[in-house]
């Protein structure tokens, strides 16, 4: 058939044009990338694949567009001559287009395997230098712990020392006070109680009793005498004590809130010295937190430890951090005379340490302190098993 | 840019080396030498089975879902369509002989079958045709290749910043 070579002459001179432009646009963008990370093997290849197929679509192009000239020119034996160049060097580069993507493929796979060592290697190192920290940290923590037991242990040996003299003298001076209670008594009896003579004998009476409080607190703090246990649980200890509070007053103001943990199972415990322990512990903070305030009474059980926690917090006034290791010391207080004997944290301390437990402050000075009972579950066994 | 101008030296070198040393072919003859063109259909199939491991690498990747990477499997996709067309209007008219053209004036040309009639005739001038299939290739190329760039290029200042 004969037919018009008007499109066929047309697509490929604008084919032509329009493969040589593309494929320089290809290579100039591919040379962008390459130029970013020079070493990238992916870069590399499409810098490759972009130059391979600009060569082929120059070499092929220019054939065309100049065959088309020639034909329509009516050179075309011309074309004759730069054929076989044209299209050898087409073939040549069609076959490294090819020949550098199935290279580029198998490159691929050892480049990854290479990379995922190199993964492996660098996942290996930052675990040996997280295990490194960890080590000191824990070499750090453990110091730290180290110390914190040290400091407990001094305070305990220093609270044990204390607590012998002060028996020793609490001891000495019961009898003397029981005596002059005694013979106060006898004296009122032959008094009129109108007389002045009758007042003073109060007045000696009522300091002879107050005396005898603070000896008995001294004994408390360091009788290690076994406490007489029922078993009960700390909630309704902690509920008793609270109505006691709100009946003397002066707590109107200050907001209570109470945080039970459901899961606390009863135990047994002289209820009587825990109920006196919150007590001591609820009037110290009622005094922290001055008329208006709040304190925070939550429990915990931990049943891994076998161990109630009580925490006593408040928002008060806080302890100087130089007299956190004197508080349970006997008669150590910043209150005035009057205000406070000292004794409170002393006895707490006392019976605590004889239900097996131990009681812990913590404190920022300025925004308040919290104090944590930790009673054993168990006491009894621990005790039996421990001795 | 270095490599355009390394390129252009190396296609000209080329050019001029072998214009200097080939033969000057027959000129009513339309054929190369047989080995010519056995090694120009070589280099098709290569080519085309090339681009197929370049596909099937791009979906083992799973790259081609990501844009850039997608243009490029497009590219192959119709470079392989192109090198097909051209393979095969290769063996109608030089390996097979079964279309013969030639030419009637400077705009008509004449079309001759030897077998399969003007069918074959027609699919042979369509086929003639192949800038239709490689222009949107490299077109694809430079699409792939521009949005690659644009996107390390954002992540670099996105890095940095
Ligand atoms: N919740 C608290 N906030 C701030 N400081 C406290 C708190 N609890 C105790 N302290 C400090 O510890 C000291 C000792 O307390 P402790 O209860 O032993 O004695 P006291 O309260 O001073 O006297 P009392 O014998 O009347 O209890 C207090 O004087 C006070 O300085
Ligand atoms: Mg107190």
């Amino acid at each position: 058939m004969t037919i018009t070579w008007v499109p066929i002459i047309f697509v490929d001179v604008a084919g032509a044009f329009l493969m040589i432009v593309f494929s320089i646009l290809s290579i100039r963008h591919a040379w962008r990338l390459i130029r970013k990370d020079p070493e990238n093997l992916v870069w590399t290849y499409l810098l490759w694949l972009a130059v391979g197929l600009a060569g082929f679509a120059i070499s092929r192009s220019a054939g065309h567009i100049l065959k088309q000239v020639l034909f329509v020119s009516g050179y075309d034996p011309v074309w004759e001559h730069i054929r076989p160049v044209s299209g050898s060097l087409n073939t040549m580069l069609l076959i490294v287009v090819a020949a550098v993507t199935l290279f580029f493929n198998r490159a691929w796979h050892i480049y990854q395997g290479v990379f995922a060592e190199r993964k492996a290697l660098q996942g290996t190192q930052s675990e040996l230098m997280r295990l490194n920290e960890t080590l000191e940290n824990r070499v750090q923590e453990r110091t730290a712990a180290l110390l914190i037991h040290e400091k407990r242990m001094a305070q305990t040996d220093r609270l044990a020392s204390i607590g012998q003299l002060s028996s020793g003298i609490a001891h000495e001076l019961n009898n003397p006070l029981g005596v002059i209670q005694g013979y106060t008594q006898l004296l009122l009896r032959g008094e009129e109680p109108a007389s002045q003579k009758h007042q003073d004998l109060q007045v000696i009476l009522k300091h002879a009793r107050n005396c005898k409080t603070i000896v008995d607190d001294l004994l408390n703090f360091a009788r290690h005498s076994k406490p007489e246990k029922t078993e009960i649980n700390i909630h309704d200890v902690i509920d008793d004590v609270l109505i006691f509070i709100k009946h003397r007053g002066k707590m109107e103001k200050i907001r209570i809130e109470t945080r039970f943990d459901e899961n606390v199972v009863p135990m047994s415990m002289d209820d009587k010295k825990i109920k006196q322990v919150l007590i001591n512990l609820l009037m110290n903070a009622r005094h922290a937190v001055g008329e208006d305030g709040a304190i925070v009474i939550s429990t915990a059980y931990e049943p891994e430890v076998r161990q109630i926690k009580v925490s006593v917090a408040d928002n008060g006034y806080g302890i100087d951090a130089k007299n956190l290791v004197r508080i349970f010391d006997p008669f150590f207080t910043t209150k005035s005379t009057g205000e406070g004997t000292g004794l409170g944290l002393a006895v707490s301390y006392g019976i605590i340490k004889n239900h097996g437990g131990e009681i812990q402050v913590s404190s920022k000075p300025g925004k308040g302190a919290v104090f944590t009972v930790i009673l054993p579950v168990n006491p009894a066994k621990d005790t039996l098993m421990a001795s | 840019m270095i490599s355009k101008d390394k390129l252009k030296l190396i296609v000209t070198a080329c050019f001029i080396t072998l214009l200097a040393t080939s033969s000057p072919a027959i000129a009513t003859q339309p054929h190369g030498d047989p080995e010519g063109v056995v090694i120009h259909q070589f280099s098709h199939v290569f080519f085309i089975f090339s681009m197929g491991i370049l596909i099937y690498w791009l979906r083992n990747r799973e790259l081609d879902r990501q844009p850039g990477w997608r243009e490029i499997k497009y590219s192959a996709f119709f470079l392989i369509l192109w090198s097909a067309v051209a393979f095969v209007a290769h063996l109608l008219d030089e390996q097979l002989a079964w279309v013969i053209t030639s030419r009637v004036d400077s705009f008509t040309m004449l079309v001759e079958t030897t077998r399969g009639g003007p069918v074959l005739a027609w699919f042979y001038y369509i086929a003639k045709l192949d800038h239709l299939l490689c222009v949107p290739g490299l077109f694809f190329l430079y699409r792939g290749l521009a949005r690659l760039s644009d996107f390390e290029e954002k992540k670099v200042e996105g890095g940095g910043a």
